[in-house]
């Protein structure tokens, strides 16, 4: 059959800004790896102190990104750690349990909530450091409540992503428990969140990509430039995109402009190496609950 | 209709009238059906057979703005039960009165754990006592031979029929009194049709099945009571 001029033109606009979002993401990819790159290796990481030295705490690191590392993923794990269990458990109940007002009602709260700069949820989190402190002196902003913000600034993509993934299982997958037998939370812990864990792991994705990245929220609420490995939940801490930050308003060298390209490279590896992980996990989740017997 | 013996009967349903929001679906319908019988719905598309099927296991009752008229008895264990009274429980029902569906409806787990899921719904432990009733009842739909080498892989590599089958064994499991089944072969090739046909007619003289069925043939073949849900 013969395309017509319009479908013509929509296929390749549509093709065009496949091809066009790519490209943007091969040059950024290039861009850091062509500027980081000579940045790169252990030395970015360690500074003088040999890896295994660090990697084990024996001596701290002062001149390389290690401290950072290690600060993202405590806050990252935390912070995911925190909104997960959350947003999946409020995601079931919009989706199986809320009546439909109560439902509209919520789902516009977190609708608002995802719309919340996330310097406004900073601002939040330093508020609440500032409020705790007053009864308890030893609480600074600090990694938990640093944490804590962050976990707020995700929840409405797990609760959103979780209830979508629920809500969108077919009607005879949903009847097939039930005419079994199977009471209402039987169904959905054998057969309703097992089917909706694909889903729902995309939404820890994106929660564990926005922790990874975010930088206003972490700035107010315990960040800084140089704290070494944190000794507890309420010290403060180093991070990678707050270094990125850092160094990128105020360099004095091109060599430590460089380093932050190399921060950055290091940042994208750690998402990725997470959302690895997150897959990881939802396969070995699907393999125990479905296929043991 | 025949007139059913009604000493026989397993369900008596009285003045049932089904709505869906204000639509009404069904309508003072009144229905006596003898036990160990294969009784046959049929009737155009649309007009609430796959919702008829689902008051007597009150599987409907999920359907937001759904609402029943009317009272629905059914004769479990020889006794009477009103089953909307509240004193009903659902699992308890929906053991002995087993439902299959149009598209067959293997659940994302191994043979075995499929056909077994209802126990484990009802907490059995005893893994033997499992074992043996999932091999009998496998045995039952003619699936045994079959699947007994691969009970551990994906239960929708299965064929269609085969698929099929394993949810009439997983609805068999606890011997329910009642099976209703909503069109269970439109899905299946003939050959596979034929088989459940057969399988159904063997199942006869321990369940009663309600049959909703497009094709008049089958019901010619198989049926032993025949009622025409018609336009309202």
């Amino acid at each position: 059959m013969k395309q017509s001029f319009l479908e013509i033109c929509i296929k390749s606009f549509a093709w065009f800004s496949g091809l066009f979002l790519l490209s943007a993401v091969f040059l950024i990819m290039c861009y850091l790896i062509i500027k980081g790159w000579g940045a790169f290796g252990f030395s970015l990481v360690f500074g003088d102190v040999p890896p295994l030295d660090a990697l084990f705490l024996h001596r701290k690191v002062f001149s390389g990104l290690f401290p950072a590392i290690v600060g993202t993923y405590m806050l990252v794990i935390l912070a995911v750690g925190m909104a997960t269990p959350v947003g999946i458990a409020a995601g079931i109940y919009l989706a199986e349990y809320g009546k439909e007002r109560i439902k509209s009602f919520f789902s516009l709260f977190y609708d608002i909530l995802a719309g919340i700069p996330s310097i406004v949820i900073g601002l939040f989190g330093f508020s609440i450091a500032i409020f705790l402190h007053r009864y308890i002196k030893e609480i600074y902003p600090c990694l938990f409540i640093s944490a804590m913000a962050l976990a707020i600034l995700v929840l409405p993509y797990l609760i959103r992503t979780t209830q979508f993934a629920m809500e969108n299982i077919p009607e005879d997958v949903r009847l097939t428990a039930p005419a079994l037998g199977a009471d209402k939370l039987q169904n959905i812990l054998y057969v309703l969140f097992p089917r909706s864990l694909s889903g729902i792991t995309s939404g820890v994705i994106l929660a564990i990509g926005r922790c990874a990245e975010d930088t206003a929220v972490i700035m107010l609420t315990g960040v800084v430039a140089s704290a070494g490995i944190p000794k507890s939940l309420m010290s403060s801490y180093e991070a990678l995109p707050f270094y990125i930050y850092y160094i990128s308003s105020q360099y004095r060298t091109s060599q430590e402009l460089q380093t932050g390209y190399g921060a950055a490279i290091i940042l994208l590896l750690i998402c990725a190496g997470l959302f690895l992980t997150a897959f990881f996990i939802k396969n070995i989740m699907i393999d125990r609950i479905l296929y043991r017997s | 209709m025949k007139e059913p013996n009604s000493e026989n009967n397993i369900i008596k349903a009285t003045n049932i009238s089904f709505y869906y929001n204000k639509k009404i679906v069904l309508k003072e319908i009144s229905v006596e059906i003898p036990e160990c019988s294969i009784f046959a719905v049929v009737g155009p598309s649309g007009q609430g057979k796959t919702t008829f099927l689902k008051i007597f296991n009150r599987l409907w009752e999920t359907i937001p703005y759904a609402r029943l008229e009317g009272e629905v008895n059914i004769r479990l264990n020889g006794k009477w039960i009103n089953i909307y009274e509240k004193s009903v429980s659902l699992p308890f029902l929906r053991r002995s009165v087993g439902m299959i569906f149009q598209t067959p409806n293997p659940l994302p787990m191994s043979i075995f754990k499929n056909v077994a899921f209802p126990l484990k719904l009802s907490g059995y432990k005893d893994k033997l006592l499992i074992e043996k009733k999932v091999e009998d009842v496998l045995k039952k739909v003619y699936l045994w031979n079959e699947v007994k080498n691969r009970l551990v892989d994906d239960a929708r590599s299965l064929s269609g029929g085969q698929q099929q089958r394993l949810c009439i064994a997983r609805a068999l499991i606890f011997e329910p009194e009642i099976l209703l089944m909503d069109e269970p072969t439109s899905f299946l090739d003939a050959k596979s049709g034929r088989i459940i046909e057969t399988l159904l007619l063997s199942l006869k003289d321990r369940c009663t099945i309600l049959l909703i069925s497009h094709s008049m043939e089958q019901v010619k073949r198989i049926a032993d009571l025949t009622m025409e849900l018609s336009i309202i």
